[in-house]
């Protein structure tokens, strides 16, 4: 470890630059809290309200708190579908032989390198036929995995020595067994992590949304804000109010697992 | 002595091992359906679809075309301009996304105060939603806001930068380069912890200045990861489609006078918005064979450095 004097002016140049690179959402969140003449003046704390959010929230044109609840919902699908088939697949890829193995890493390489996009119109097409355009099932059922996450999970199981597996199974665990009673509890890290990336992109996906949800009932936020922003374009502080409210959830995430999210990062990313 | 219980449990560990495959299937299953279902078969429609006449309205009629709707797309003009805003968003992002995430990296781990506080910093633009980033980057575009007024220190004019013709594009890259650096500045700062503080310590035995341990020691260290970093943000670049999306919220997406248009905006056009699977689907095929084509590149520089 480095020791010694603290490299101050990287220090102040490295602190300007960062308040420049946040200054947009600081703004974002400071003018959500103006009234409309103040917007663009520095008014004090005492001149504050939270009239935008509960303008925002309460809009009956726009049902918030429905399309808040299905983003809620598409993202806790998501999650739920991803923890439990890629540490399924991770597994079996780790620490199981079957048929056909060789094949399965194949198809993870080889679908990493396809940009997903390929997929979308087919996607849209089938999901029209199902009649699920417009419901939660469009958003979630084709995501409920991941390549990369099968990947990460595949990784941390592969860390797990073997001899502890044994010991387990002669101790009377069945392979099943093994993979609740060990292999999870052991790679907690790596289920935070994938979570943690999993919440983000999908609590921030657009293309997807934007392609199946059609009708406002069905919006997800992000979907919602997007129409709602250039109605109310000139009510700057109710838009921005709308964007805090969105993006507060995954700042606050971010923020508790950092360590986790960064380390999810690099591994996904220089491995994939 | 191996007792006589053990001895049971080792054999009925072995024959619990011949079930591996069974085992094995039941794990990979739920992956394996799924990417099926919702992978390859699609996968396999678009190029399907791209060689038929079909539209979302008559799909049971659609017909094979041949190669027609591809002869179409690289006969239309709007499909050259899409290439080049993309190549455009590639060419100014790369550079200055790569150089960029190499400087900030550097500089947040050298030794200097608030280490932490300086890294959440830099990565939060990158947690936050591309949509929810440009509706307040929009904002502050506008004519006589903060950053148009800014902006002009640089001799650009005051003026409302996503509905400028000539501005559209670069606001959109300049989003795209706020939003994505983070994610290589965290890519940056695995790599540069894997670089051994020995060779730093020799070098500065060896009397290297700053400069010279920053050419001879840092970046070729750190060539492996340059060269993800460059590939990655190469892709990622033809695939900005979001910060597109939000300035062309009620207009033919691509707006203002289809000066934002990108391949993603172009097949999402004719696929989803004009319901031309068929078009749309060649259309996505082209784009899919323009990443493999740059993975491809990759791999072969990548084999020829060893």
């Amino acid at each position: 470890m480095k020791t010694g004097k603290k490299n101050y002016i990287v220090s102040i140049i490295l602190g300007v630059f960062a308040i420049a690179f946040i200054l947009p959402l600081l703004y974002a969140l400071y003018t959500s809290f103006l009234k409309l003449s103040d917007i663009d003046k520095l008014v004090g704390i005492k001149n504050w309200t939270l009239e935008s959010y509960l303008k925002f929230w309460k809009d009956p044109n726009y049902n918030i708190p429905r399309w808040f609840f299905n983003t809620v919902l598409m993202t806790g699908i998501t999650i739920a579908g991803n923890v439990v088939i890629n540490s399924m697949a991770g597994y079996a890829l780790a620490k199981l032989n079957f048929p056909g193995k060789n094949l399965v890493f194949f198809i993870i390489v080889a679908t990493m390198t396809i940009p997903y996009q390929i997929i979308l119109i087919p996607v849209y097409v089938t999901m029209a036929k199902l009649g699920w355009l417009n419901t939660v099932a469009s958003v979630t059922v084709p995501y409920l995995y991941q390549c990369i996450f099968v990947f990460m999970m595949k990784q941390f199981f592969s860390g797990i020595p073997n001899e502890l597996l044994e010991a387990a199974r002669i101790d009377g665990l069945t392979k099943v067994g093994v993979f609740f009673r060990i292999m999870l509890p052991l790679s907690k890290p790596g289920i935070i992590s994938m979570i943690i990336l999993n919440f983000t992109s999908t609590w921030n996906a657009y293309l997807v949304p934007s392609t199946m949800l059609n009708n406002k009932d069905s919006y997800v936020l992000i979907v919602g804000l997007n129409s709602v922003k250039d109605q109310f374009f000139d009510r700057t502080n109710v838009i921005m109010a709308g964007v805090v409210l969105i993006t507060l959830p995954v700042v606050i995430l971010f923020l508790i697992f950092q360590k986790q999210y960064i380390e999810g990062v690099a591994t996904s990313g220089l491995k994939g | 002595m191996v007792s006589h219980e053990t001895r049971l449990k080792r054999k009925a560990f072995r024959s619990a091992n011949e079930s591996d495959a069974l085992v094995g299937l039941f794990f990979i299953f739920p992956f394996i359906a799924l990417w099926f279902i919702w992978f390859f078969v699609p996968f396999l429609q678009s190029f399907i679809r791209s060689f038929q006449s079909a539209n979302f309205i008559a799909l049971d009629q659609a017909q094979f075309i041949g190669l027609d709707n591809y002869i179409k797309i690289l006969q239309d003009k709007e499909f050259y301009q899409a290439l080049l805003h993309s190549v455009t968003i590639v060419a100014i992002s790369v550079p200055v996304i790569t150089v960029l995430a190499l400087l900030v990296a550097i500089a947040v781990n050298q030794n200097i105060v608030a280490k932490g506080v300086f890294r959440t910093i830099y990565v939060i633009p990158y947690i936050t939603s591309p949509i929810a980033a440009t509706t307040v980057f929009m904002v502050l575009f506008r004519k006589d806001q903060m950053l148009a007024r800014f902006m002009t220190i640089f001799g650009f004019e005051n003026t409302t930068w996503y509905s400028n013709v000539n501005l559209a594009l670069l606001f959109v890259i300049i989003l795209f380069i706020w939003w994505q650096l983070g994610f290589f500045i965290i890519i940056y700062l695995a790599g540069l912890q894997d670089i051994p503080a020995e060779l730093y310590e020799a070098a500065r035995v060896d009397g290297a200045n700053a400069w010279h341990r920053f050419f001879n020691i840092t970046v070729p260290s750190l060539k492996h990861v340059t060269f993800f970093v460059v590939t990655v943000t190469t892709i990622y670049s033809f695939q900005v489609y979001d910060q597109v999306a939000a300035i062309s919220r009620y207009g033919v997406l691509g707006q203002p006078a289809g000066r934002t248009s990108t391949l993603i905006t172009y097949f999402m056009q004719h696929g989803i918005r004009y319901m031309e699977i068929g078009y749309g689907s060649a259309a996505v095929v082209i784009f899919t064979l323009i990443i493999l084509a740059i993975t491809y590149i990759q791999k072969l520089l990548l084999a020829k450095e060893g």
